[in-house]
């Protein structure tokens, strides 16, 4: 029962940049052991400048049964809306409030959350043009 | 136009039908749609325990350009951990063999992106694909 996760970046922006290949297998806090659960993939289309939860720490918490500060891990992509990935509509990240950066049409996140009470993942579409997220958390 | 790409393949066999994800995005300077990111920052660190470091130093002319940042523990001890932190707000925990890709937006420059390490000395390599920076003035 495993899950993995490879990046691969690719450059030309410096000349002895030979991109970067890695693989990770998603693990419970500090061991070997792979994470066994997950909130099973979701999206949902927004169009407004309005917040709103993708995960709230506080109802995963209590109903998902998510450990504090483990390994869990999240993605989230921007798929734009009826085939278009935009550059131009971006949807910003937060955690409790505090902004990690903007997802722009086709851009997608992979990090590691704390899940701890409260520190929700909330998105926040930057203009009120449609666009449709996915995202997924592994956890333990 | 420079051309930097961020490629994820995420698989998993939690759930009875397995997951399978394949992305690639292009990244792009903030809110364009034909003007690649042009400049990068990469280095490698051994993070001694204990300490919190500035990895990445949000700036005045950073605030809301386009960054996207992979960080990696490389950490061959699965215990070690980093714990990755934007303007004062935990992320989350990156585990040896971990790794992470985010877009980082400095709302403010105070947003800087800084790491703890624990257990012992962890050793990371990260990668900042980004726009508009400009080398400071030479001080005495």
């Amino acid at each position: 029962m495993a899950t993995t996760a490879t990046i691969t970046l690719a450059s030309d922006i410096m000349s002895g940049f030979s991109g970067i290949s890695n693989t990770m297998t998603l693990t419970e806090a500090g061991t070997l052991t792979d994470l066994k659960e997950t909130t099973g993939y979701s999206r949902k289309k927004l169009s407004s400048t309005s917040k709103v939860d993708l995960f709230t720490m506080a109802d995963t918490n209590t109903t998902l049964g998510v450990d504090t500060s483990t390994g869990a891990k999240v993605f989230i992509k921007n798929i734009g809306y009826l085939g278009n990935e935009d550059k131009s509509v971006g949807v910003k990240v937060f955690i409790n409030s505090v902004e990690i950066g903007l997802l722009y049409g086709g851009d997608w996140l992979m990090m590691p959350l704390a899940t701890t009470d409260a520190e929700d993942v909330e998105v926040q579409p930057a203009t009120d043009d449609a666009v449709v997220l996915e995202w997924v958390m592994f956890y333990q | 136009m420079a051309t930097t790409t961020a490629a994820v393949t995420l698989t998993s066999d939690l759930l009875s039908d397995a997951l399978s994800v394949s992305t690639t995005t292009t990244c792009m300077k903030a809110g364009t749609t034909a003007d690649g990111l042009d400049q990068m920052r990469m280095g490698r660190n051994e993070v001694p325990t204990g300490t919190s470091f500035d990895l990445l130093d949000a700036t005045t002319a950073g605030i809301d350009k386009a960054n996207k940042v992979y960080i990696a523990n490389l950490s061959t001890d699965e215990t070690y951990y980093v714990i990755v932190v934007i303007d004062a707000k935990v992320i989350g925990r990156l585990y040896g063999g971990d790794w992470m890709f985010i877009p980082w937006n400095m709302d403010d420059a105070t947003h800087d992106l800084e790491v703890t390490a624990y257990v012992g000395t962890n050793t990371i390599e990260w990668v900042k694909f980004h726009e508009n920076e400009t080398l400071a003035t030479q001080g005495d």
